[in-house]
This record gives C-alpha cells, sequence and structure tokens, in this order.
C-alpha cells in the first residue's frame, strides 16, 4: 500500500532517512571495515605495520589511480542506467597511442597527450551516438566498442608492446612524461594518485551542484519522464559517454606513463574492476541512484583489500575469490536496502 | 445475499503496521458466498493492505482470517490461490512475450503424457475461457501486441481458470472500455451465480451502485461505514471515504474564454507505427481559460494526438499547429516546453515521475535549467519554487525530500502536475489525469484544472471517463480512429450523447440494444 504522510507518519519516515543514510554510504563504513581489518592483519617489520607506513598507503592510491578514474566515468554510464564495458580497451588504445606518439612521432608531451585525450572523447562520443541516437542498446554497442578500440590498439602498435625511452633525441620521449611514473608529488604523493584525486573531487562537486547531472540522474530514475520533462536525453546520453571515454583515454596516458611503455593488451578486464568498483560503491545498475564518492570509496575499498591480500601472501587465486565475496555481498546489502 | 449465501471469509480485528504507519487497525471483513462486497476508500486508507493479508501476500500483525468456519493462515499468495483466494492485480502481472494460453496456464500448464506441455489443451482450454469471458482472441497471440483493456480481460480469464471461490478485483474497470466493461459485468454475473465470493475494490461510484450487494469504506486503516450501495449516493461514498462532505466534485465553470492559444489544422501523422492511432486529418482549437476535453474509446487515438502536438510522438506529420497564431513544428517535449506547453502523460509510474528519487528532483526538473546560473543549480530557489507548488496544489507529505514513490496516488499526480505548472505553460495537455487517483484527490485535482484555466491557461484534456468530460470541460472532441467525429457543448450534452458520439452509431445501436436486452439485466442484477 501506499503510505500516506500525514504529520503522525513523518517521524519514523525520518528514522528510515538514518537507515537510508547508513545504505548510501555502505561503501565508506565498508572501506573503514576492511581498513581496520588490514591494520588487524597487517604483517609487521620492526615493530612498524607495514600496512600503515605511508609509502604502502600511497602505492594503495596509486594502485587503485587507474581504474578509478574509470570508475568515474562508469559511474556517470551507469547513473544514465547504461554500461561502458568498452573502457579498458580505450586505456590500452591510449597507452598504445601516447607511447606511439610520443616515441615514434616525436610529439611534444602537450600535444601527445592532448591528442590521446580527444581520441578518448571522441570514440567515447561515437559510442554514446549509436546508443542513443540509434537506439542500440549500451551493453552491445560498447562490447563492439571493446573490439573496435583493442584492434586499433594492436594496428597503431603492429601488435608489439611500444617501449617509452626518456631522452632528448629522436625516438625518445620528453622526461616530463616520466613524471607518471617515477615521480611524486611533495615527494610523497605519487602523480597518478593527485590526478585521481582531482578527478575524483571534481566529479563529485560536478554531479552535486550542476543541471546537467540532475538530468543525469532524471535519465537514470525514468528515461520517459526525463524526455518528456524537457530533458535533452541524446544529448545528456552522448556526453556522458563521451566523459567516460575521456577519462578511459586518461588512465590510458597515466599507465603509459606509469609502465613506461605501452602495450596493446593493456587494460583488459579494466572495465569489470571499475564495474566492481561503482557496484561496491552503493550505485544501483538499474541507473538513477549512486554517488562517485561510493565509486572511490568502493574502488580504495577494493584496493586495499588487494593490498592487505599481497602483503600477507595470500595465493593470488584466493585473493581473487576473496574479491568476488565482497562484491556479492556489497550488492546483497543494496538490496536491503528500505526502499 | 440473505437467499443462503454462506460465509466463506471472516476477518476480524485485523491489524497491520508498517514502520509506525498503522495501514489497518481492528478491521472487520466478511465475504459471503455468490456475493459482490465493494470495497471502498481513499488511496492509503488500507484497502490493498486488508487485500493483501487476505491473498496471503503479507502476514497481519493481529486478527484471524478465515475461510469456512476454520482459521487459515497463508504464507504467500499461491498459498492463498490453492485454498481457493486469487487476486487480480491492479498492475497487470502478465509476462508481455507470452501467449495468452502461456500466460493464463502460466506455471501449470497441462502436460502430455511424454511430460511435454500439452498446447492443443491449453488453447482448447483458452478459447473456453476468453468465451466466457466475452472477448475473441486467438489464444496464440502474444500478450504485448494486445490493447490494456484486452490484457485486463486475459487476467480476468486467467482468475477464472483458477476457479476461485474467493475473488478479489483491484479496480478492473480502469482500463476498460465502456462495451468491455459490460462484458466484465457479465462475467462477474456468472461467477456470482456460481456462488464465488468477489471483492469489488473500484473509485467508480455508478459500477459499485450496479453490481455490488454490500459496501464497506474505509479510512485510517478502520471501517467507517457499510452501505448498502443501491441506496447510496455519490455524495454520501464520497462523504465517508474522505471524512468530510466533498461539496463540488468538479469544477466551477465561471471562466471567460479569450483568445485562441491553439489551434490545430487537419494534423495527420503520415506513417502510422504498429500498434498506434495517430492522428488522421485532426482539426481543434483551444481558447485561453478553456477547458476542452478529448473523448473516445481505448484506441481512438487520444493519447497519440497530445503526443504529436507535445512533440513525443511521431515527428513525421503534415497539418499544421499554431499556438497564439504562430505556426510551431515542436520537434521534441523539450522544444514543446519551451513554445509553451507541458504534458501530464497518461500513466505517471512509466512516463511521469522518477518514483525513487525526491519529490524536489521530480517537481523542479522542467525548470532546473532555468533557475540555474551558469549551468549550476541553485537550491534555495528550487525549494521555494517545491515549496510553493506544494502549497499551492495542497501535495499531503512530510518534507520535500520524501521519495516521490513514498506519497498515495493523488500525491504523486499532483507533483506530475505541479511540475508542469511549474514551467508556466500557456497551453496544458492532459492524459486521464484523475486515472487510479482517489475522490478526494480527485476533487481537488478538477479545482486546480479550473484554477489554471481561471488564470488563463488554455487545457486540453483526454479521458475516457465520462462524467469527467461532462463535468469539468466546456467542450469534447471526440475522436474515433484518428479522427474528430463530434464536437460537443458539454453544456448541452449527456453522458449518453458523448458514450454514443464515441462508438460510433452501429456500436451504440448495439450498446442500446443491450441496455434493454438481458445481457445488461444479467450484469446488473444478477440471478435474483
Amino acid at each position: 500500500m501506499t503510505d500516506q504522510l500525514t504529520p503522525e507518519a513523518a517521524a519514523p519516515a525520518r528514522s528510515a532517512g538514518v537507515a537510508e543514510t547508513l545504505f548510501r554510504f555502505q561503501s565508506l563504513f565498508g572501506l573503514v571495515a576492511v581498513f581496520i581489518a588490514a591494520i588487524v592483519f597487517s604483517p609487521s617489520r620492526g615493530g612498524e605495520l607495514l600496512f600503515l607506513s605511508s609509502e604502502n598507503l600511497f602505492n594503495v592510491v596509486r594502485a587503485v589511480s587507474e581504474i578509478g578514474i574509470i570508475a568515474v566515468g562508469m559511474t556517470f554510464v551507469i547513473l544514465i542506467g547504461g554500461i561502458d564495458l568498452s573502457v579498458g580497451a580505450v586505456l590500452g588504445l591510449a597507452a598504445v597511442g601516447s607511447a606511439v606518439l610520443l616515441v615514434e612521432n616525436d610529439y611534444g608531451v602537450l600535444p601527445a597527450v592532448l591528442l590521446v585525450l580527444l581520441a578518448g572523447l571522441v570514440f567515447g562520443l561515437l559510442q554514446g551516438i549509436a546508443s542513443a541516437l540509434l537506439g542500440i542498446q549500451a551493453f552491445i554497442v560498447t562490447l563492439a566498442g571493446l573490439q573496435i578500440a583493442r584492434g586499433l590498439a594492436r594496428i597503431v602498435s603492429g601488435g608489439q608492446g611500444v617501449a617509452i625511452a626518456y631522452g632528448e633525441g629522436p625516438g625518445e620521449a620528453p622526461v616530463t612524461f616520466s613524471l607518471l611514473g617515477e615521480r611524486t608529488f611533495n615527494g610523497l604523493v605519487p602523480i597518478p594518485a593527485v590526478i585521481f584525486i582531482v578527478v575524483a573531487v571534481l566529479a563529485i562537486v560536478f554531479l552535486r551542484v550542476s543541471a546537467f547531472a540532475r538530468h543525469v540522474y532524471a535519465i537514470g530514475g525514468n528515461e520517459k519522464a526525463a524526455r518528456l520533462s524537457g530533458v535533452p536525453v541524446v544529448r545528456v546520453k552522448v556526453i556522458v559517454f563521451g566523459i567516460c571515454g575521456l577519462l578511459a583515454a586518461l588512465a590510458g596516458i597515466i599507465h603509459a606513463g606509469q609502465l613506461n611503455q605501452g602495450s596493446p593488451n593493456d587494460g583488459s578486464g579494466y572495465e569489470l574492476d571499475a564495474i566492481a568498483a561503482v557496484v561496491v560503491g552503493g550505485t544501483a545498475l538499474s541507473g538513477g541512484r549512486g554517488s562517485v564518492v561510493g565509486t572511490v570509496a568502493g574502488a580504495l575499498l577494493l584496493g586495499v583489500l588487494n593490498n592487505i591480500l599481497a602483503l600477507n601472501n595470500v595465493d593470488p587465486n584466493v585473493q581473487l575469490l576473496i574479491k568476488g565475496l565482497v562484491i556479492v555481498a556489497a550488492a546483497g546489502l543494496q538490496r536491503l536496502r528500505p526502499s | 445475499m440473505d437467499d443462503g449465501g454462506g460465509l466463506l471469509v471472516e476477518m476480524l480485528g485485523i491489524g497491520k503496521a508498517y514502520g509506525g504507519v498503522q495501514a489497518c487497525s481492528d478491521v472487520t471483513f466478511t465475504v459471503r458466498a455468490g456475493e459482490v462486497h465493494a470495497l471502498l476508500g481513499e488511496n492509503g486508507a488500507g484497502k490493498s493492505t486488508l487485500m493483501r493479508i487476505l491473498s496471503g501476500d503479507v502476514a497481519a500483525d493481529t486478527g484471524t482470517v478465515s475461510l469456512d468456519g476454520r482459521p487459515v493462515r497463508f504464507s504467500s499468495p499461491v498459498d492463498a490461490q490453492r485454498a481457493g483466494i486469487a487476486m487480480i492485480h491492479q498492475e497487470l502481472d502478465l509476462v508481455p512475450g507470452l501467449s495468452v494460453a502461456d500466460n493464463i496456464f502460466l506455471g501449470r500448464e497441462p502436460r502430455t503424457r511424454l511430460g511435454t506441455v500439452d498446447r492443443r489443451r491449453a488453447h482448447r482450454e483458452t478459447r473456453e475461457l476468453l468465451r466466457r469471458t466475452g472477448i475473441a482472441l486467438d489464444p496464440r497471440r502474444p500478450v504485448g501486441e494486445l490493447r490494456t483493456g484486452e490484457q485486463q480481460l486475459v487476467v480476468i480469464a486467467k482468475a477464472l481458470s483458477l476457479e476461485a471461490r474467493v475473488l478479489i478485483m483491484d479496480e478492473p474497470t480502469s482500463a476498460l472500455s465502456p462495451v468491455e466493461v459490460e462484458q466484465m459485468f457479465t462475467v462477474i454475473a456468472e461467477l456470482r451465480r456460481a456462488g464465488t465470493g468477489i471483492v469489488y475494490i473500484s473509485h467508480r461510484m455508478e459500477e459499485i451502485g450496479r453490481i455490488a450487494d454490500r459496501a464497506t469504506v474505509l479510512r485510517n486503516g478502520a471501517v467507517v461505514a457499510e452501505f448498502d450501495p443501491r441506496a447510496m449516493t455519490a455524495a454520501q461514498a464520497a462523504e465517508a471515504m474522505v471524512g468530510r462532505s466533498v461539496q463540488t466534485l468538479f469544477r466551477n465553470r465561471s471562466a471567460e474564454a479569450g483568445d485562441e492559444v491553439l489551434r490545430v489544422v487537419d494534423l495527420a501523422v503520415r506513417r502510422a507505427r504498429p500498434g498506434r492511432r495517430e492522428p488522421d486529418g485532426v482539426s481543434l482549437t483551444v481558447r485561453r481559460g478553456e477547458v476542452v476535453g478529448l473523448g473516445g474509446l481505448l484506441g481512438s487515438g487520444r493519447t497519440e494526438l497530445l503526443e504529436t502536438l507535445f512533440g513525443a510522438g511521431s515527428r513525421q506529420w503534415r497539418g499544421e499547429i499554431l499556438l497564439d497564431g504562430q505556426r510551431v513544428r515542436p520537434r521534441s517535449p523539450r522544444q514543446a516546453l519551451r513554445l509553451g506547453m507541458a504534458f501530464v502523460p497518461e500513466d505517471r509510474r512509466v512516463a511521469g515521475l522518477a518514483v525513487d528519487h525526491s519529490v524536489h528532483a521530480n517537481a523542479v526538473l522542467s525548470i532546473v535549467e532555468r533557475l540555474a546560473l551558469l549551468g549550476v543549480v541553485r537550491r534555495s530557489r528550487e525549494t521555494g519554487a517545491v515549496r510553493r507548488i506544494v502549497r499551492e496544489l495542497a501535495i499531503k507529505l512530510g518534507s520535500i525530500r520524501d521519495l516521490v514513490g513514498t506519497l498515495s496516488g493523488g500525491n504523486q499526480q499532483k507533483v506530475v502536475f505541479g511540475r508542469a505548472l511549474l514551467s508556466e505553460p500557456r497551453l496544458l495537455l492532459l492524459d486521464e489525469p484523475t486515472r487510479g487517483v482517489d475522490i478526494g484527490a480527485k476533487s481537488e485535482i478538477y479545482q486546480l484544472l479550473g484554477k489554471a484555466a481561471a488564470e488563463g491557461i488554455g487545457v486540453l484534456l483526454a479521458s475516457s471517463e465520462l462524467a469527467e468530460l461532462v463535468g469539468v470541460c466546456d467542450r469534447v472532441v471526440v475522436l474515433r480512429a484518428g479522427r474528430v467525429v463530434r464536437e460537443l457543448d458539454t453544456h448541452a450534452v449527456s453522458e449518453a450523447d458523448l458514450l454514443a458520439a464515441s462508438m460510433g452509431a452501429g456500436i451504440a445501436a448495439q450498446a442500446v440494444e443491450a441496455e434493454n436486452g438481458e445481457l445488461v439485466d444479467v450484469a446488473v442484477r444478477g440471478d435474483k
């Protein structure tokens, strides 16, 4: 039955609000829980917990930065009720593209980066057009996009990994690019982590305050109602896929910088890790409900989990198993959510 | 009925709370064999909860349910079905991709000796059930291809096949055309003759007066009245449901119509998509301050006409649409809104609202950009606008941050209405704005419509409720097969005239015949 919310009924509605908040930030609480578990199970060396060393903690952030950036874009796509399976392949294409432009074509860092970002943006926009304008399901469009991006990456690289050597001469990349890999900001924080944090903060603010974000949520909540309320559904969808492609390309550039090479198989399966982060973060796959805050927490949660399992030398196969169980548990918790 | 109808169901002292909301408290409700017991009440009065308890969907906190004098406790709807209690829900539970026969026998398909599905038998039995229901349909047709009214009758055929002893019908006629309603009444009469006890939930008072033997009214989860429906007036029933007297159900018409705001000239969609009855040469006008009704049977093209005007239907049309004398060609709802139109769609859950978003988010959606500064939303201005609408439309809620899905149907509809008004339209297009809305909210919506018209908005209102068209509109344009067949001044017509015009000469004659003949006799008062 439909509850009539009379003033008397307002009080229970408020207590339901507390439960709602708990569930909404479920991934943050989950993150805290996993963090505490990590401290408990952390191996120590010389009386110091390895997990809590600032070096290790920043490594966690560095390790999740690529998946995290992709997952931010994925959050937008999932919020409109879509999915983007192409992001891992786009990351690979961007990594290869960066390496080829820098090493084989002697581009400067800025032109190379901008060109690769533009390519990612266009790739995403095209997928958005195919999905929103032609009405093909996003799952299918981006499954095709995955194949296309992977194929392009192989063609561009000739099927081989392209190593990035640094120097002034021809065939060498400008040293600035190595910032992404070795250097740290402030001597401590790795550059990829800084980029991830900046992207996340921008996305969080954007989703909070922009009229565009209202349209994103409305489309995910009820696309037909959104359209009849004057939301430019096609335009919003195309832009959202564009954002996702752009962020996947950004992650690809970072990937190339961290590994000092671009290989056409880079990023395989990253799309699934990104989706996992979004889901653990409490965003509904059906769209319309969720947040980037949740996604960031979800990505960090999975990152901390990976880290503590690796620190304890847990068999990698068992690691996969544990990760799977955590994802199911997070999704299961969402089912309990009062609605 | 006192002619020996034994007590089938007895619900005593039923109580049920959801969170802190008492949905039912100390309700006593009985169903006798061979009677139609009408259950009335506003949305949120506890009707659905009571019936969900009876049909095994939820468990009561207190009280007992007895069937044939023995206490029962159902753990699921299937459990209740086995005991002979079936419910026909307002939301049709049909699988669109499956055929009529497959839907009717879903989960209990007849088997051959080899254990495969015996389709021949399923089809034969389906044809028989459909015959009893009064529609001719191919049992192999996918349900998704059927019109809503036909689907409703398929659900009723399914209920027949369950051979339930107690049948609960939740607003079974809300999607039916007048002819289909008559067919359903025939089925009900047949069931009653066979000794089935029927609980009939409806907002339509004239139906209850025709077919019910008893009527019970719930308000705020408690029984407030029991009536003899034959002796009850609509006003009395409404008063019992609402708890105060409903003075005027319909609006007061006093507004002077002004200049023409909409003129449609010979509008025709070039190629009709399958399953849609597109406008085929429609001309009409709406003036400022005027409420023009759009009548006609289901499938006559009312919705398609509104959608085409609003840029939400086919864009391949010829003819002219003039707004305030300007030729316009809305290519999307967005553009139509900019031109000063607003649309309240037919089914608020499907096309009107994001039910798990807040009232705030739903209400301001059309004006988010207009209130924003450089793409940044301005929450305080939004809140102001939403509060104003909540106040003006008297939307009952705890806070504007409540999820729309937690409001009653009438209040949800007001949120859709409020969103349309916030865009400050000069032309308001409404499609079945009071479907599934209780009588109190209905009356309020009519007053609001009147107020909007008085402020100079032109209103085009599509409805299948004749009383609504006659009571609310200044003029009614009647559509049939995508064409205007009549235009009637409602000051001088009756519902019967309107029905006759909707159905066309041939069918109208049949209906009149039925009205005099035994078909309706049987339907109206059964076997007495």
